[in-house]
């Protein structure tokens, strides 16, 4: 295969890639700065006001590459929330009332029929020593993960925690 | 001493060191054990004893009459708060068991495998590592995971069937890894039930453990319990922590409340987790605050190719 065939086959991949994520769409939820990479301090190249409506293209790291009615560029992806802004007519507001606790009053309700895992059933439930059995034979030593991540190019690097935040 | 006597004597201690949670889950007699291991009779682990007969009154009683003026004995009663790491361990199994009971594993042992893979590699950058950790997939529709004091996790196949890679699936163990770290659900048990039940010799054992199940209350209910909301925040902070830890993208977790908090609204599968947990785009909220700009330089894996997908 020559080198432009290759490029094609994998701009074709990379076409196909984006499409699977094109017209996903998303609500920002605060201001924040449209850029033209996906870094912190790369270049600015719009804005998004809480409530704008984006269409979200593919996903890097934390960042998501967002089309907007003038521009195309890359926002965080923490400053959008994924989902239509008609849903939305409460979700603009959806942010203050979860905050306010009505996504904890309990609000949310089962639908019927539905194999789940209820609070009755969790209380009703009995040991069972042979699922439990079954569960702790695919235990896994810190050799076997170590080798697992090795494989995976997966590098252990130190990290703080991060602090609560008010 | 009787009974009676030794709850007074524990709540002198909590008292002095000024923290409610502070009282014995029998840890503190293995201190005592420790300190004087000629003097005492060795404990039998398997027959919950009362508590007289494992710590003999005179010791007790010279324990009191040192602690107004020993701060040495006030640390060592802090250090000593809460179970012991076997204690813990025998919780959890229990806890577990119970779950698979209303919920059994998916049989899939690659599945499984892959999940045990992940998990451990992840909790193995907790400042826990040498827990017995276990990781499971159980069949449910239900999105939600559990996580059992001692190293035991489970994903719900719902939850695992909206990952949509390695990272996020890291993320997701990593919460859990959380509670499990900063003994959540434990701290729950010390509040109530415990008390009730009074410190009795808690060990693993292989099968159903009815000293540990009149602690845990009935059943598996105990991972239903919501949990303080600064607890779930806190789990969230440590999930994104131990994913970039172990090498993978950050924004793993984030990806994964971002999908629940779209796609799963008002259904049925996520009542219980929402129960349990604040709204995803409130979770979302804080962990933005709380990531900042720190990652933006921290690349990590996805490894979107590697994650195990279920038929
Ligand atoms: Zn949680």
């Amino acid at each position: 295969m020559s080198v432009m065939k290759q490029c094609m086959a994998a701009s074709l991949g990379m076409l196909i890639h984006a499409m699977a994520f094109a017209g996903e769409p998303g609500v920002a939820l605060k201001v924040d700065q449209i850029r033209a990479e996906p870094f912190g301090d790369a270049k600015v190249t719009g804005a998004l006001k809480a409530g704008d409506k984006v269409d979200i293209l593919r996903k890097e790291g934390g960042w998501f590459e967002v089309k907007v009615a003038k521009s195309k560029g890359w926002v965080r992806m923490l400053s959008i929330r994924k989902g239509d802004a008609k849903k939305g007519g409460n979700e603009a507001a959806g942010l203050l009332s979860v905050a306010s606790g009505r996504a904890g009053t309990g609000k949310v309700v089962a639908s019927t029929g539905i194999r789940g895992l209820s609070e009755e059933e969790l209380k009703a439930a009995s040991f069972n020593a042979e699922e439990l059995k079954l569960a702790e034979s695919y235990a896994v030593n810190r050799a076997q993960a170590q080798q697992f991540a090795t494989d995976g190019k997966l590098v252990a690097r130190p990290i703080d925690y991060l602090p609560a935040v008010k | 001493m009787n009974l009676n006597k030794r709850w007074i004597f524990t709540g002198i201690l909590c008292a002095v060191c000024g923290t409610a949670a502070a009282f014995d889950f029998g840890a503190l007699k293995d201190k005592v054990n420790a300190e004087l291991p000629k003097q005492l009779p060795p404990v039998i682990p398997q027959l919950p004893q009362p508590i007289p007969q494992v710590v003999p009154p005179q010791i007790q009683q010279q324990v009191i009459q040192q602690l107004p003026v020993n701060p040495a004995i006030v640390s060592v009663v802090k250090e000593v708060a809460g179970p012991t790491q076997e204690e813990e361990i025998a919780i959890g199994h229990q806890i577990a068991g119970n779950l698979l009971g209303a919920a059994p594993l998916v049989k899939d042992a690659k599945l499984q495998q892959y999940v045990n893979r992940v998990g451990a590699w992840v909790a193995s950058q907790s400042e826990r590592p040498e827990l017995p950790w276990h990781f499971g997939v159980i069949e449910t529709n239900d999105i939600n995971a559990f996580a059992a004091p001692g190293g035991y996790i489970f994903v719900t196949l719902g939850l695992y069937r909206q990952l949509q890679n390695e990272a996020e699936l890291a993320g997701v163990l990593g919460h859990e890894v959380g509670h499990v770290i900063r003994q959540h659900h434990l701290k729950i048990l010390q509040q109530s039930k415990l008390l009730e039940a009074g410190s009795k010799a808690l060990t693993s054992q292989t099968g159903n453990n009815d000293a540990v199940q009149k602690i845990i209350g009935s059943g598996a209910e105990i991972v239903s319990r919501s949990l303080d909301k600064d607890a779930e925040f806190e789990a969230d902070r440590i999930g994104v922590v131990l994913s970039a830890r172990s090498g993978y993208d950050a924004y793993g977790l984030p990806g994964v409340l971002q999908q629940i908090g779209h796609s799963a609204k008002d259904e049925g599968s996520v009542a219980l987790l929402f129960k349990t947990h604040p709204h995803p785009d409130e979770r979302l909220d804080k962990i933005s605050v709380a990531m900042g700009a720190r990652f933006d330089k921290i690349k990590g894996e996805t490894l979107a190719k590697r994650f195990y997908r279920v038929k």
